[in-house]
């Protein structure tokens, strides 16, 4: 074994700072990356041109490539489409409706980023459990699961898979194929799906299903409603009266004074003489003699009617017809990946005057904020409840960033490109199976035939890329090499199996695979695929294992993410399912058992170690 | 019905001035009776809750939160105390403890150093220099103390409505001019007033009631709607929300209660 050098130690040094960074999280994951790209040649541990060499990497351009691909697939409605004749086939029964979402999703998912796909059927599943009365945290977990696991399907599935080959490149081992991975990746979304029809009822939570009606059309009056919560706490609206000398003895009272004091949601007012503003803004003053509709609960309203010495009207009245169920009503918006929305605080976003609709309450992890929402800053996976009439609400969807419960036909979609789509996505799989040509250049080609043929435009192409995984990506690679350059990862990869001893090689790739599946928990995918696959392939050479087999254990366990709501679609689904911490303990432990076991005993069936 | 605050350094005629202010006014004065409390409601001996109130927080107390727990009780205890108005309370950060209750006349008592020095030598019957020694070391505690916790000096005149140095003018001037600015409209307690004072309270009995288990959390209390603000997402959360029917249940005034976790507590958090 080489002896221990002062490069050795400082990569080491910058291997732990990494992973400090990416458990304390101080800072974003991608600046840690651009941490590591920008410190490593000044400390003379990579060439400046290292240092660069990712973001021209075959790993960094698939990503693009996949996420224009994935942008494509997506603007022409052909997912959305794939949900009825889905639900066709599923039928009523739940476990049905499990397997055909799930199977769909991971297949879809093992050609787009994880998040996209899971964001996408997001809306889909809500209304399924709206119209087949399943409880959405019965439905979202194994489809969200079944998202993860689908990136396993092929090499550009996810992220770690795309990265393997060109982590492979410095041993000179041979790179996997697009389908190498097929067979193994197959079984495990199958393994995953048994696990939660076989057992969902002991693992799953078992919520409430959710209320509302069965409208498959636009934004449409069916007014979702939290399940979790019980008819006491549930939101109503009321319709009061102001007296006549209301504004004659006290401070002018305005719209977010009865928010902040009574957490009463002004959905409508009357503005003199008689002019009905819909969603007010916050600023609007209560005068007197004048009607306004709050929404919010009846112990508060009476609060409210008493203190302020206002009439509360049997039923709505003045606004019977503005605040109907076919014009206005309150939707849960779930805040999506890279949503413009998401780091701004509701007072900074302002949807009361920018889209004229009210939010009502926020739901983040368990919690319910009802009261001061303004300054909470919105996440992804937040969902947030709004009202208004549909119309804004559908001007709001437009928009995009937020997934509405209800599907829509707001966004502008291209049907007629569906088979333009089609056609790129196949070319790109034929030019990488039949002529062999390499994986970046030809999902650039489909990414670059969707942009001619009108798919999608240049401008929607760029604004489509998560920059942040390019930089996460290109920012670790340089680490990889730097760990493999100085012989650091070979000195930690002998210290290691010196310290264990001679194992066989399924145990090595079980360890392998733990040693995987726990890096993956607390720090990011990527990383972990960066900074453990160097390792283990020296590793393997130094224990006469298949390193490519090693390196294949990485590739697949930083996928086995489960157990914690850390991994992205874990995060997005957390919110609208209603899930605790402890729901992805249980569920996801048995399912990521499974997984190890299945991986293993599929790379010991397939390659033959 | 007003609340005044005397906040003087050592031996600078704070308490003559306080006292005839109460007489004047026919206000109740207090001071040691808010220790008393607080030591009695919080079961905590009362040497540790006046070291806490007077010495500044040592390097490891800043790790053992105690002395937040400590202030906090104090702080529900002082906030109870004045809620009902026509008081006057000499004492230490009544200024800073009180932030928040918009009718509070926040008044500093400065005196010459020659005639607190005399005080001193008189009171100790000890020399002139040992005098002055210990003025300063007593005015750097007290400067240390406020700048630890509050980020303030107590020094800062713009921290009080009105500062009146003992020296060309008498404790009688200074009485007079506290009197007549405890009678401006500004000082008067009003329903708005009233209602923050209240909500002030509700506020500081929440957060006494879970210092010592949650140091870090901040409160605050609009229309007896209780926020409880807590920094990041942790496992402490849970352990709070079982705390929270609890606190439902005995402090009244809480319409709702809601806590916030990951969110930057506003300002006038308690």
């Amino acid at each position: 074994m080489e002896p221990l050098t002062l490069d050795m130690i400082l990569v080491m040094s910058m291997i732990g700072l990494a992973i400090f960074l990416f458990i304390v999280e101080w800072v974003r994951v991608d600046v840690v990356a651009i941490l590591m790209m920008v410190t490593l040649p000044l400390l003379h541990l990579v060439t400046p041109k290292e240092a660069f060499v990712g973001l021209s990497s075959n790993a960094v351009v698939s990503i693009i490539a996949v996420i224009i691909i994935g942008a494509g697939l997506d603007r022409t409605g052909m997912i959305n489409k794939l949900v009825a004749p889905v639900l066709r086939i599923a039928g009523n029964s739940s476990s049905r409706i499990i397997i055909a979402i799930s199977v769909t999703v991971a297949i879809i998912s093992s050609f787009m980023q994880n998040i996209g796909a899971a964001a996408l059927f997001l809306p889909a599943i809500q209304r399924i459990s709206k119209m087949q009365k399943i409880p959405l945290s019965r439905l979202l977990m194994p489809i969200g699961f079944s998202a993860i696991l689908g990136g396993t399907i092929t090499l550009v599935g996810c992220s770690p898979l795309i990265l393997l080959n060109d982590l492979l490149a410095p041993f000179n081992l041979e790179p996997f194929g697009l389908f190498d991975v097929t067979p193994i990746g197959l079984v495990l979304v199958v393994s995953g799906i048994t696990c939660f029809v076989l057992l969902g009822r002991f693992i799953l939570p078992q919520g409430e299903p959710m209320d509302g009606g069965e409208s498959d059309s636009a934004i449409s009056p069916s007014a979702s409603s939290d399940p979790s919560k019980s008819d006491k706490d549930q939101t109503e609206f009321y319709e009061l009266r102001t007296p006549d000398d209301f504004t004659d003895y006290r401070d002018p009272v305005f719209v977010e004074d009865l928010r902040r004091r009574y957490l009463l949601n002004v959905v409508a007012i009357t503005e003199p003489p008689d002019y009905k503003v819909i969603s007010p803004n916050p600023d609007v003053e209560v005068r007197s003699g004048i009607d306004l509709a709050v929404c919010g609960l009846k112990k508060d309203v009476l609060r409210m009617a008493s203190a302020e010495g206002m009439h509360l009207k049997d039923n709505l009245e003045i606004y019977k017809d503005s605040l109907s169920t076919q014009a206005a009503g309150s939707v849960e918006v779930v805040v999506g990946p890279r949503s413009a929305f998401a780091g701004k605080s509701l007072k900074e976003i302002n949807f009361q005057d920018r889209y004229h609709v009210t939010p009502l309450s926020v739901y983040r992890q368990e919690e319910t904020y009802r009261a001061q929402i303004d300054d909470i800053v919105i996440q992804v996976g937040d969902v947030v409840e709004l009202y208004g009439t549909w119309k804004r609400l559908t001007v709001l969807h437009k928009e995009g960033g937020l997934l509405f419960s209800l599907p829509s036909d707001a966004e502008e979609m291209r049907p007629e490109k569906t088979l333009w789509a089609g056609f790129w996505l196949v070319t790109a799989l034929v030019m990488i199976m039949g002529f062999k040509i390499q994986l970046s250049v030809a999902l650039m080609t489909g990414a670059l035939g969707m942009i001619l043929t009108r798919v999608l435009s240049i401008d929607e192409a760029y604004q489509s890329v998560d920059w942040r995984t390019i930089f996460l990506l290109a920012g670790l690679i340089p680490l990889g090499i730097a760990t493999e350059k100085t012989g650091a990862a070979a000195w930690i990869a002998h210290s290691i199996l010196s310290f264990i001893g001679d194992v066989s090689p399924i145990v090595l790739l079980t360890v392998i695979g733990i040693l995987s599946t726990m890096f993956t928990l607390v720090i990011s995918n990527v990383g972990a695929t960066v900074l453990l696959v160097p390792l283990v392939v020296n590793m393997a050479i130094a224990a006469h294992t298949d390193p490519r087999m090693a390196a294949l254990v990485v590739g697949l366990a930083t996928s086995n993410s489960f157990m914690l709501p850390t991994h992205q679609v874990n995060a997005l689904y957390m919110g609208p399912g209603h899930y605790r911490t402890v729901d992805f303990i249980k569920a996801g432990a048995l399912v990521s058992v499974v997984f190890l076991v299945v991986m293993i005993a599929m790379i010991s069936l397939v390659y033959g170690i | 019905m007003s609340i005044i605050t005397i906040s003087r350094g050592s031996s600078s005629m704070g308490k003559a001035v306080a006292e005839q202010v109460a007489q004047k006014l026919n206000y109740q004065l207090i001071s040691r009776e808010v220790l008393l409390d607080a030591s009695n409601r919080f079961n905590v001996p009362e040497i540790k809750l006046e070291k806490a109130i007077h010495d500044a927080p040592r390097i490891l107390e800043k790790y053992r939160h105690s002395k937040q727990s400590y202030i906090a009780y104090f702080r529900s205890s002082l906030v109870e105390r004045v809620i009902g108005g026509n008081v006057v309370y000499h004492g230490l950060a009544g200024h800073l403890l009180l932030k928040g209750i918009p009718h509070v006349l926040k008044v500093r008592i400065n005196a010459d150093m020659e005639r607190r020095v005399a005080i001193v030598m008189k009171r100790d019957k000890i020399p002139a220099p040992d005098a002055r020694a210990r003025i300063l070391e007593d005015d750097k505690q007290r400067r240390k103390w406020t700048q630890s916790l509050y980020d303030q000096d107590p020094w800062d005149t713009s921290l009080y409505d009105l500062t009146i140095c003992i020296d060309k003018l008498s404790v009688e001037n200074a009485v007079d001019y506290i009197c007549l600015a405890a009678g401006t409209e500004e000082f008067k307690s009003s329903e708005k007033n009233v209602r923050k004072a209240k909500d002030m309270s509700v506020a500081c009995r929440v957060k006494a009631s879970l210092v010592e288990e949650f140091p870090n959390i901040s409160v605050t209390c609009d229309y007896g709607n209780v926020l409880i603000y807590m920094k990041g997402r942790d496992h402490m959360i849970g352990k709070l929300s079982k705390k929270l029917n609890n606190i439902r249940e005995n402090i009244s005034g809480i319409h709702h209660l809601e806590t916030h976790a990951g969110v930057e507590p506003p300002p006038d958090a308690v």
